[in-house]
């Protein structure tokens, strides 16, 4: 009996496991490589892109070791200590033109090229683009792109990010809703559909960082505090939706620019005063943002030594001299670079009364009357995109008394970040001193603790009859780490706008009839860079391209469901060069192979 | 009137008294404790099967139609069984226990419930040799069962053949074994002649199948037993715990998930579990991917067979260290008492005060994520807890005249210590082992699924319930499984550490 069960049961587990076969994996030819090891650092927020990036590269005969660090100070940590082979990072082109896209992250001198690439024809080809005009410097561009990737492989490509933002649409007038590409949030537009709410119900929204890097325009150029700084401080200039130069809501009636692409004009507005916070409150300081402020400001941006972390500076060191023009005749003999008419035409289009008399003096200013300031920017060659430049965030106009009460307190030289309290020192303004800074932009900054920001609208900012006048009188902005923990709180109600819904919650969002997803395009890619510091084996061409060729993006595009699109460079977005990365692993293999036999 | 009130009484009170007799019968009645949970579980099952069916239709009907029937099979014996046992004759007849046969297949589509209850209803006469035999034979069948499920994926690795063909071996081997058992071992000694099955059987360790070495020790406990008056005590644990029906599910979940972690570096393949294959993105379960795939690709089942690997070296390693070093502390405190007792009591108590899971974190904070900084974060933790137990059991004992026995004979402490006080104070550290190592493998998963623990492409259940939790709105099998396993392990723990307690209790003897 005993046998004729054992036998049955043999032949039951025998018959199952042939009708179903089973095949073993098939295995391609390749050179003979060792596992080549290689390090991954990156961010615990995006492990996803981490996995993906071991896993392909574990593919191609690496020996893959990732290096996750918590968040954006201990991944810098990380980096600075070059415990790295490859580090993801992102880059975003907030200015909308390619120089920027190109300088920061490519130059030698850039602040953001963290590998760093020293490569001197890299470094003439961005200068090369960036005197051209637009149409002219697709060539040059694209050489770079030819260049940097496909030559060198310096950088690795991995994606470009669609821009994702919620609202409800039950709260917020959908008109009143803007989604730029490249510039922060509009917060001085949203407008509540109940208008009763405007001066009782505060607008939140939501950023992922607690500790802005600063409050000083020029400081930083980062995630923490792009947003925050850029609806704090008036620009002479602004970006539109699809980074086209406009000068809505900024202190600008109108521009020109003089023939030769050298000297550029702004004509200022007289109705945009500073706001501080005095006991909690915020109130209108009663001092105009004029002239003297601009050239302030701008020539602090364009000197690289006006403080000791100057992160801004390759931003505006085409600025050559900030002038406040006061001789009528000089507008009345250049002529406009794009039209032919003389500036002043060009400058009054932009006004109901016409320029009558400039001034220098703050007191006399007076539009009603035709008394206008108009503020000169000379570059140092000809260089059109110095215009997105000023409409940066880090253009934005400051205090002069104001920053000099604080930054006059210490040289730059001797400036210890432990002990002195420069302009814009989060660390100070959350220990308690509010009233530190003066807001020329729509919102003053009132008080921070762990869990947000309050902003309240500049009483001084543009007449209430004005466009742009904000709507909303308070925003409050709530700090959530964590993306999807953000989106439980949207879809909770307790954030009322989403910057940035991620591709795995577009669908789920979308579900609900209360909240619309706008989708489109942006300046955002998402990039590994290598460690080429000296001593790193990643010098070594052939290691990079047999990395490179390891990367297949299609499956970043699968992961994020079609979300993200393939892009070759950060230039991608912003210049058509024609260019896509391939994924080839017997190339990635020929390459491995001829390091290892190196 | 009246005494037609008292015979009424008199006959409620034969009714209940009745019920208990009956009650006290049919627990004592192995075949009716596990058909009776047998079709229990089978029916629940089979009902969400057909749910699945109604939904999705096609292979799942198959599915609920053999659970059901099953369940019908195991239902109709139970009732017989219910009947026989508490009829006149007090004992299941032949023509039910046939039934039994009918119920072993059942195990080929999973449910192990019936194939125990079959086992149990076959045979008139049981001893603990026979239901260590079952399961050990359970176990093997089972893994052959769950690697099978391969089968359906585009390819299997490379090991398959070989471990299955090995793992089918080890099968018959059991089945021999199994007819050895019941032939040599049912005397009051086994029989010479099974001496070398019991070796073969001790060796099933190294296949993780525990229930094999136990079956292997026992009998040669036995044979080697020189008074066959007196029973041997760790035996009769042994018997005790096996009395315990859900006790003998939570060893053979855990025994099968052991076994399992080593069979799978033959039959499983690890690529499929760590890496990403998008064309399958967020697939529903299927029979290629049982519970389906998370948004990587990856196939859920197979992560989860390999993180019943981590899972348990994590959970076992941070008990067995914490208890080894706290159990040798405690010992000395309390055996030394005075200065020595206050210091590494105290020491201890500021241990005591930091939580547990703060610790770890902070000791992964600093040293990094790795499996061994885990096992150490976990551990450290740990150590208070079992010293405090040794202490107060080693306090109780020190004071026996054995003790008194040996310090007169001029023994040394060490040996005191190690040899006559440790030994007679392990009962509650045992069981607290085992109820340890189910709360070790909640840790593990918590701090995977705070993304400390392991590295976040490891598959640990920790891990895979984490990259579900973001799909819990739109394909929530991705977390539904993972989060099963640890509930089910960590009461398979529970349960067996129950058992445990309840047969080391000298007053449950």
């Amino acid at each position: 009996m005993k046998k004729i069960i054992a036998l049955a049961l043999a032949a039951v587990m025998a018959l199952s496991m042939v009708a179903c076969g089973g095949s073993s994996k098939e295995e391609t030819s390749m050179l003979e490589t060792q596992p080549e090891k290689i390090v991954v650092l990156g961010q615990s927020s995006s492990e996803a892109n981490m996995n993906i990036l071991r896993d392909q590269l574990t593919k191609a005969g690496f020996d893959v070791e990732l290096n996750t660090q918590p968040d954006y100070a201990s991944w810098t940590a990380q980096k600075e200590a070059g415990n790295f082979d490859i580090a993801l990072s992102g880059w975003t082109t907030v200015t909308g033109n390619v120089d920027y896209a190109v300088r920061g992250v490519y130059h030698s001198t850039g602040d953001y090229n963290y590998s760093p690439i020293i490569d001197t024809k890299v470094d003439e080809l961005i200068d090369k683009g960036a005197s051209e005009t637009a149409a002219a410097s697709v060539a040059t561009y694209t050489e770079l792109e030819n260049y940097m990737i496909t030559e060198n492989a310096y950088i690795l490509p991995l994606y470009a990010s669609m821009k994702m933002q919620a609202y409800n649409n039950s709260l917020l007038k959908a008109e009143s809703v803007f989604q730029p590409k490249s510039r922060p949030g509009r917060w001085e537009m949203y407008d509540y559909v109940d208008a009763a709410n405007n001066d009782t119900r505060a607008l939140t929204l939501t950023q992922a960082s607690a500790t802005p890097s600063t409050l000083d325009p020029i400081q930083a150029n980062d995630g923490t505090m792009n947003t925050l700084s850029g609806n704090m401080y008036i620009k002479i200039i602004n970006l539109s939706d699809d980074d086209e130069i406009m000068t809505d809501s900024s202190l600008s009636h109108s521009y020109a620019i003089a023939e030769g692409n050298s000297e550029y004009y702004f004509l200022l507005r007289d109705d945009v005063n500073f706001a501080k916070v005095e006991n909690g409150e915020v109130v209108d300081t009663g001092v105009l943002v004029a002239a003297d402020d601009v050239v302030f400001s701008l020539e602090r941006a364009s000197n690289k030594n006006s403080v000791a972390t100057h992160k801004t500076y390759t931003l505006h060191n085409h600025m050559q001299s900030i002038e406040i023009v006061t001789d009528l005749s000089e507008l009345e003999a250049k002529l406009d670079s794009d039209t032919g008419a003389t500036l002043l035409e060009t400058l009054n289009k932009g006004v109901e009364v016409p320029v009558a008399a400039l001034t220098a003096v703050d007191e006399e200013v007076d539009n009603a009357a035709g008394t206008y300031q108009v503020v000169k920017v000379t570059t140092t060659e000809p260089f059109p995109q110095v215009l997105n430049y000023l409409a940066h965030q880090s253009a934005g106009i400051l205090h002069k008394e104001q920053v000099e009460s604080y930054n006059s307190k210490f040289t730059v030289e001797s400036y210890d970040p432990t002990k002195d309290v420069c302009y814009g020192d989060f660390a100070a303004i959350k220990g308690g001193d509010t009233s530190m800074l003066w807001c020329s932009g729509p919102y003053q900054f009132v008080k921070v603790d762990d869990y947000g920001i309050d902003f309240v609208k500049n009483p001084g900012y543009m007449p209430e009859d004005e466009e742009f006048n904000p709507n909303i009188k308070t925003i409050y902005m709530k700090f959530i780490k964590d993306t999807s923990a953000a989106t439980s709180a949207f879809r909770a109600g307790e954030v009322d706008l989403l910057g940035s819904v991620s591709a795995t919650d577009v669908d789920v969002v979308e579900a609900d009839s209360k909240f619309t997803v706008m989708k489109r395009d942006s300046n955002g890619v998402t990039y590994a860079f290598f460690n080429l510091t000296e001593g790193s084996k990643f010098n070594d061409v052939d290691l990079r391209k047999a990395v490179m060729y390891a990367i297949n993006q299609e499956d970043f595009v699968a992961y994020n469901n079609g979300y993200v699109m393939p892009v070759y460079s950060t230039v991608g977005t912003l210049v058509n060069t024609g260019n896509a990365h391939v994924h080839d692993l017997v190339k990635s293999n020929e390459h491995l192979a001829a390091y290892q036999a190196k | 009137m009246a005494n037609k009130e008292m015979t009424k009484e008199m006959a409620q009170k034969q009714a209940l008294y009745q019920k208990k007799v009956n009650k006290r019968k049919l627990s004592g009645s192995l075949e009716y404790t596990t058909a009776r949970l047998g079709w229990q579980v089978t029916l629940a099952l089979g009902v969400y099967f057909l749910f699945n069916a109604l939904t999705k239709g096609g292979v799942w009907f198959a599915v609920a139609g053999v659970y059901l029937a099953g369940f019908a099979l195991d239902f109709i014996a139970t009732q017989r069984i219910i009947k026989e046992v508490t009829g006149d004759a007090g004992e299941i007849s032949a023509t039910t226990r046939k039934l039994g046969w009918l119920m072993l297949p059942f195990v080929f589509v999973g449910d192990f419930f019936m194939f125990i209850a079959g086992a149990m209803l076959i045979k008139k006469e049981k001893n603990m040799e026979y239901q260590l035999s079952v399961y050990s034979l359970l176990v093997t069948i089972f893994i052959l069962v769950v690697s099978a499920l391969n089968l359906f994926k585009e390819y299997v690795a490379d090991t398959f053949w070989l471990g299955m063909g090995l793992y089918g071996l080890y099968a018959v081997l059991n089945l021999v074994i199994m007819s050895a058992v019941n032939k040599y071992t049912f005397g009051k000694k086994p029989d010479k002649k099974f001496l070398p099955y019991a070796y073969i059987c001790i060796a099933g360790l190294a296949l993780g199948n525990v229930f094999s070495f136990l079956l292997g020790i026992i009998a040669l406990g036995k044979y080697y037993n020189k008074n066959e008056e007196v029973s041997v005590e760790w035996i009769d644990v042994i018997r005790r715990l096996f009395r315990n029906y859900m006790s003998c599910i939570g060893m053979f979940i855990v025994i099968f998930l052991l076994s399992v972690s080593i069979a799978s570096v033959l039959t499983f393949d690890y690529d499929i579990a760590i890496s990403n294959n998008f064309s399958v993105r967020l697939a529903a379960p299927s029979l290629m991917y049982p519970f389906g795939c998370d948004q990587f690709g990856r196939c859920v089942f197979t992560r989860i067979i390999f993180g019943a690997r981590i899972s348990l070296l994590v959970g076992m390693i941070s008990t067995l260290a914490p208890c080894i070093v706290g159990g040798m502390l405690g010992a000395v405190a309390a055996y030394y008492g005075g200065k020595v007792d206050n210091i590494i009591m105290r020491i201890l108590d500021v241990l005591n005060a930091v939580p547990s899971i703060l610790l770890a974190i902070a000791v992964i904070a600093a040293f990094g994520t790795s499996t061994t900084n885990l096992i150490l974060a976990l551990s450290i933790g740990g150590i208070p807890g079992y010293a405090r137990t040794m202490r107060a059991q080693v306090m109780g004992v020190a004071n026996q005249e054995f003790v008194e026995a040996a310090k007169a004979c001029g023994a040394k402490d060490g040996t005191i210590i190690f040899r006559h006080i440790i030994p007679n104070s392990l009962a509650p550290i045992i069981v607290r082992i085992t109820m340890g190592m189910g709360s070790a493998v909640l840790s593990t998963s918590s701090l995977s699924y705070l993304g400390i623990g392991v590295e976040a492409h490891v598959p640990e259940w920790g891990n895979i319930l984490k990259a579900g939790s973001t799909f819990l709105e739109t394909n929530p099998y991705i977390a539904i499984f993972p989060g099963l396993a640890i509930i089910i392990i960590v009461l398979a723990f529970n349960y067996f550490g129950d058992g445990l307690r309840d047969a080391l209790d000298p007053k449950l003897k």
